[in-house]
């Protein structure tokens, strides 16, 4: 398992929530398609931490972590908000950002 | 002494304007001409002081000078605001504070119940003080102040009644032609001190006689641009479409500014800058030559004219048209004279003229006046005195100083400028001749003329009585060896020996111009009494028609010229370019605006776009690529 596969399903991974976030429109599906974007960064920075036998990237990823979980808190919270004030979380119906 | 303090002179006036203009607004119509009138009358106290001071000196020192303080300097220029009182100017203030107090005090009657009484001797006295200043002013750019100042006045009264559009018009008319004469005093003013490094006229005069040499044609330069202003404030042609314009203004005030002392500014100025013209001979033709066309070309229009002042103004741009001949004919005594005595007949005419149509409820045409002298016999006497005194029938003040101007000419440009001057002077009898039709025959002013009170007869009376005394300062006849040119104390230009033949000439002429003048004035007071007058000829009454030529050379192309400036230029360009800026800020506004389309993928989009072009151009720059 060298170095270019680790990278390389990151880089998959990495589109793949790149992807989900453009194209699905359900929120909660959104907040996932962002963890898995978050995910796939970790997976790359573990990659190099033991390529370059160090500890930073590691030490990146738990910090990675735990914003991650603190948005997903947050961002559940909002969800939860905008379902009760909007009965729906289809994210091509709550267009308020524009001029 | 009195003669330290002649700044006393202005002051009075602008003091007078200062009481009634800042305090006078409760005080009853009495108060307030007591002050105009009273500070008036109080300069012409001190200046008959200062005359009789002046007399008794010997003819060389007669001149006070005060210099109140340094207004400019400019390197080497230094500008001071100082008063200069010679015999040239004393003759100038004499005649302006003497017929300014007679028409102050007339017009206290004159204006009596007018809504705008303070205004009136507010804006009067307001032009006594400027014209003083301009008088006494010691140096060009003073006088230049005094010269502003009676134009705005002048402009003022013009459009005293200001809710008549007319009046407004003429008064917007005087100041805009008054414009093009005053550019020509500025730039005179101008060359004079970059060529000579002062516009004091002392020192003028003494650098040009003494100092070093400099070029005849800057001389006359100079000396041409002063007399362009002097064309434009003392209405000789082409600049005179002004003046009968003018007439809109209350009666006094055409006898003051527009008879009497303003338009005769232009002659005095010529006087005080006598020291150019001597040094640049080739000026005076000129002066003489316009002077010699607006004398006979306004007496032809004095002739058309219905309406009694117009004539009356046309016949003032002629006369002052005889002093600029006299003028150009190197006669400065003879043309300062004519000033005085013109100052002195014609104000009493339009005084007169003011009293006749007070009388008759406003009634301005000729046609309609006849016969008044059984109704108001005080003014017709009067009137008629001043109108003999303009023919110039023997012992009136006219006659000497016409005469004087007349033989000048004729010894000066020969007998063709002699027939043409002469030819003014019998066409200034025949309109002389209608003015009489007034008084003279049948009556033809239905209702009844009212009488005026003893503040408007009293000067009339006076002003009659200097008509007729007023040439006695000109003997002895037939020499320019005056009392006044003595007074005066300017050599003229010319001094030719007096041949007898010449002088045997110049009686004959004398007597000849006086016999002719005496029957035209007789057959015109025939002609014009009779029932059926003759008819008014459109082009006399139009001025030759220069109002319309102006018309259509200047007024016209200038209104389309601003009629394509406000519609192409202004509403098209200017507009166009402000508005066009606008609108572009504007659709960029609502092009970014249609970036944002509120929906959440769109941004990540771009966001993510965003990222990987930054990556990119830091790859590309590192030369990875």
């Amino acid at each position: 398992m060298s170095l270019e596969h680790v990278v390389g399903l990151g880089i998959v991974l990495f589109a793949i929530g790149a992807a989900g976030f453009f194209i699905r429109t359900n929120t909660v599906v959104l907040l996932l398609c962002i963890e898995v974007m978050l995910n796939a960064v970790n997976l790359i920075l573990a990659g190099f931490s033991r390529y370059l036998h160090g500890t930073e990237g590691q030490v990146f990823i738990f910090m990675i972590m735990t914003v991650a979980a603190a948005e997903a808190a947050v961002g559940l919270a909002i969800i939860v908000a905008l379902y009760r004030l909007l009965k729906t979380l289809d994210m091509s119906r709550i267009n308020f950002l524009k001029g | 002494m009195l003669s330290e303090s002649i700044w006393i002179l202005p002051a009075l006036p602008a003091l007078g304007a200062l009481v009634n203009g800042l305090l006078g607004a409760r005080w009853r119509e009495k108060g307030i001409a007591a002050v105009a009138v009273g500070s008036v009358g109080l300069a012409l106290a001190a200046v008959l002081a200062l005359l009789a001071e002046m007399l008794s000196l010997p003819a060389g020192d007669r001149s006070f000078s005060v210099t109140l303080w340094r207004w400019l300097s400019d390197g080497a220029l230094h500008v001071h605001v100082g008063f200069v009182l010679d015999s040239l100017a004393m003759v100038m203030v004499t005649v302006i504070l003497f017929v300014g107090f007679l028409i102050h005090l007339y017009s206290a009657g004159y204006m009596k119940g007018d809504p705008g009484y303070r205004r009136y001797f507010v804006c009067l006295n307001l032009f006594v003080f400027f014209m003083l200043v301009l008088v006494l002013a010691d140096n060009l750019v003073v006088t230049f102040v005094g010269w502003e100042g009676v134009g705005l006045c002048s402009y003022l009264l013009i459009g005293f009644w200001h809710e008549k559009k007319s009046a407004c018009d003429a008064g917007r008319k005087a100041f805009v032609v008054n414009r093009i004469g005053d550019f020509g005093f500025l730039l005179g003013t101008l060359l004079a001190a970059v060529t000579f490094g002062t516009v004091n006229y002392a020192d003028l005069a003494r650098l040009l006689a003494t100092g070093p040499a400099v070029s005849e044609g800057a001389v006359a330069a100079v000396a041409l641009l002063l007399f362009m202003g002097a064309m434009g404030k003392s209405a000789q042609f082409p600049l005179h479409v002004w003046l009968p314009d003018a007439m809109e203004g209350p009666t006094p005030v055409s006898a003051l500014i527009h008879a009497a002392t303003m338009v005769n500014a232009g002659v005095y100025l010529m006087c005080r800058i006598a020291p150019f013209l001597e040094n640049a001979p080739a000026v005076l033709p000129v002066i003489a030559a316009v002077g010699l066309v607006t004398a006979l070309y306004a007496s032809f229009c004095a002739l058309g004219q219905r309406d009694i002042k117009r004539v009356l103004a046309y016949s003032t741009v002629s006369q002052i048209g005889y002093m600029f001949v006299a003028l150009g004919c190197g006669l400065w005594a003879a043309g300062m004279f004519h000033l005085l005595t013109h100052g002195i007949f014609k104000g009493l005419l339009f005084l007169a003229a003011g009293a006749v149509i007070h009388a008759l409820d406003g009634e301005q045409d000729l046609g309609r006046m006849g016969g008044l002298l059984k109704d108001l016999p005080a003014v017709s006497v009067t009137f008629m005195a001043g109108l003999l005194a303009l023919a110039g029938i023997f012992p009136l003040s006219g006659f000497v100083s016409k005469d004087a101007i007349l033989w000048g000419g004729f010894e000066r440009y020969g007998t063709l400028f002699w027939l043409a001057a002469f030819g003014g002077a019998l066409v200034t009898a025949l309109y002389t001749g209608k003015l009489f039709s007034a008084f003279l025959g049948r009556r033809r002013f239905e209702g009844h003329p009212h009488r005026p009170g003893g503040l408007i007869v009293m000067p009339l009376a006076t002003l009659a009585v200097f008509a007729l005394l007023a040439g006695i300062p000109g003997l002895p006849l037939f020499t320019a060896d005056t009392f006044f040119a003595r007074f005066l104390g300017m050599p003229a230009a010319q001094a030719a020996p007096a041949t007898s033949a010449a002088h045997d000439l110049e009686v004959a002429l004398t007597v000849l111009q006086s016999l002719a003048v005496l029957a035209v004035l007789a057959g015109a007071i025939r002609l014009f009494t009779r029932e059926k007058r003759p008819v008014d000829s459109a082009v006399l009454a139009s001025g030759f028609g220069i109002d319309r030529l102006y018309d259509f050379l200047l007024v016209r192309p200038l209104k389309a010229c601003s009629r394509f400036f406000a519609a192409i230029i202004d509403a098209r360009l200017i507009d166009g370019a402000v508005n066009g800026l606008g609108s572009l800020s504007m659709a960029l506004g609502r092009f970014s605006a249609g970036l944002q389309t509120g929906q959440l993928r769109h941004y990540a989009v771009s966001l993510i776009a965003g990222a990987f072009a930054l990556l990119a151009i830091t790859v590309c720059l590192a030369g990875g690529l």
